[in-house]
């Protein structure tokens, strides 16, 4: 293992890269054609609610924190919350399907299902 | 043999100590701001994984990761935080084990690919801990984040490796 940069190291990266275009283009594929999107809130793995994104709303979620969170123009953000380190609002506003919005400290995840999935578009 | 015991001892504990005051500064770091995902962070620990990895071998390597880890969850990651830290410990510490003997991969790749590892890794826990294959959606940036913050850590790493060499130290056991 040597301490100058090689050319061998690009094609680590490379790799790296390659693996998150690989997930990333996965992930558009599944969520194409899905236009019709709810938001599913997950506490403890348990779906405690479902919200359309097309009604702008705002509720709590409350377990060890308590999360605030935010429907607007079609997307869905957590807008506020009492947990250590913040990054569910630095998740920032999602609206494609297959996309999700974790709290680990509070134990919540928010799903974006695709209520038409592709099976029905094609019908 | 007794000396050996007692220096293996006092370098672990160095490392562990190391490894712990890293993580705390890495929390000063807002890292957050400029990628916003959970679980984004520099991965400071990782020098001192790589570090044990290249002077001391895998298996101080692995007792420095797992105490590291413990502790780091005593002193605020609880248990969910240990989960996370342990599985993407182990799963970087394993590639970085495999990679370090690779001949045309330098400190840079190896720290790259343990960064990717680690990741993949926290993402596999959030998999298990949520019940859920949403987390995914996280990948792919979290993995493009990998190679930035492990290009960072290895140039750290090469220059803590360098400044060691010029002081005369090639192994810690002498």
């Amino acid at each position: 293992m040597g301490l100058t940069f090689r050319k061998g190291d690009l094609l680590a990266i490379g790799s790296v890269l390659l693996c998150a275009a690989l997930v990333a283009a996965g992930l558009w594929v599944k969520a194409r054609g899905v236009d019709n999107v709810t938001a599913q809130i997950y506490r403890d793995g348990q779906m405690i609610r479902e919200v359309s994104l097309d009604r702008e709303t705002t509720f709590d979620v409350k377990g060890d924190y308590t999360n605030t969170v935010t429907v607007k123009d079609g997307k869905i953000a957590i807008t506020q919350s009492d947990c250590p380190g913040g990054d569910c609002i630095h998740s920032g506003w999602v609206s494609a399907a297959g996309r999700a919005i974790v709290c680990l400290p509070n134990r919540v995840e928010i799903r974006l299902a695709g209520v038409g999935e592709v099976d029905a578009v094609i019908q | 043999m007794k000396k050996t015991k007692t220096r293996q001892l006092a370098l672990c504990a160095l490392l562990i100590a190391l490894a712990l005051g890293l993580s705390y500064v890495e929390r000063f770091i807002p890292l957050q701001l400029v990628v916003p995902l959970p679980g984004v962070k520099l991965g400071l620990a990782n020098i001192v994984t790589l570090m044990a990895l290249y002077f001391l071998g895998p298996r101080t390597a692995f007792t420095v990761l797992v105490l590291r880890c413990f502790l780091g969850s005593l002193f605020g990651g609880g248990i969910s935080g240990l989960a996370f830290s342990l599985t993407g410990g182990l799963l970087s510490m394993c590639t970085m084990t495999l990679l370090r003997r690779v001949p045309f991969l330098s400190v840079y790749g190896v720290s790259v690919c343990g960064a990717a590892a680690h990741n993949l890794g926290q993402i596999l826990a959030a998999m298990v801990l949520l019940d859920s294959t949403y987390v995914v959606a996280y990948l792919p940036l979290l993995l493009a984040v990998a190679v930035g913050t492990g290009l960072v850590t290895g140039a750290a790493c090469a220059g803590s490796f360098r400044a060691l060499k010029a002081a005369g130290i090639q192994n810690f056991w002498q």
